[in-house]
């Protein structure tokens, strides 16, 4: 059981890892204003590894096997 | 004033006179999305506290609180998304041309451009209450040799850019038939 909410968690974790690449690519990318683009990618990227960090303890706490075992019958 | 801001493509020469992106308002109305999600998350978490006095220390509560953080982490994401769909469409007016930048989701973008001396008409037009009243609407301007008209939405005072983008066209259009004039007397 766990192994599938590992794979499930790094699945997720890997989607939102690749929209925070998009969203970092497309503010580093087009430079309409450096220096609002440069303040902005390092606001996302402190808040979103923030977050994930956050999220990753929480993920760790969670008792997954009591919490599953209400379908074991 | 634009010194900061530079497009793909700029000349040397050329000088930004106005930038424009839309209206504050309508990135506003598109954050709503935001601000709902996020009071539903403190929905859910004062739903389920107030189900049960001890959900605290149940085993679902943790369960609970990595929910609302994955929720989180996604709204994170989505205020970006919507930021730079707002970020990225812009127009620009320089003493040469305007530039339109359009943003379409994250792998569509388009970039046309139109020299100020082949404008043949310019209208502004705000329609609507809200617009009326925080001073937002679109500008139409008409081309001698396209079919399409070049288009800005919902950008602040539209009557002012209008304005400018005239006194823009008149000038560009004058320097051009001096130069002319210049060429055909053989002054250059």
């Amino acid at each position: 059981m766990s192994a599938i909410i590992i794979t499930l968690y790094f699945v997720i974790v890997v989607i939102f890892l690749s929209f925070g690449a998009t969203i970092v690519f497309h503010l580093l990318h087009y430079k309409i204003n450096r220096r609002v683009s440069g303040m902005i990618s390092l606001i996302y990227i402190i808040g979103a590894a923030l977050l994930l960090i956050s999220n990753f303890i929480l993920f760790q706490q969670v008792a997954w096997n009591q919490i599953f075992s209400i379908f074991k019958l | 004033m634009f010194g900061e801001i530079n497009f793909p493509g700029q000349h040397d020469d050329e000088q930004v006179i106005l930038f424009l992106r839309r209206h504050w308002f309508i990135f506003l109305m598109r954050l709503l999305l935001v601000i709902v999600s996020l009071i539903g998350l403190v929905f859910v978490y004062v739903f389920f506290n107030l189900l049960s006095s001890d959900f605290s220390q149940s085993d679902y509560f943790n369960l609970l609180l990595f929910a609302e953080s994955l929720g989180t982490l996604f709204i994170w994401n989505l205020f970006f998304i919507l930021w730079i769909d707002f970020y990225l469409d812009a127009w620009i007016v320089t003493n040469e041309r305007i530039i339109n930048i359009s943003q379409k989701g994250f792998f569509n973008r388009d970039i046309s451009e139109l020299k100020l001396t082949k404008i043949q008409d310019v209208t502004s037009e705000i329609v609507g209450v809200i617009p009326t009243l925080l001073n937002y609407g679109n500008i139409y301007v008409q081309t001698a040799a396209e079919k399409e008209r070049f288009a800005f939405y919902q950008i602040p005072n539209p009557n002012e850019v209008k304005n400018t983008i005239v006194q823009l066209q008149e000038n560009e259009q004058h320097h051009e038939e001096v130069e002319m004039g210049q060429a055909i007397r053989g002054e250059l």
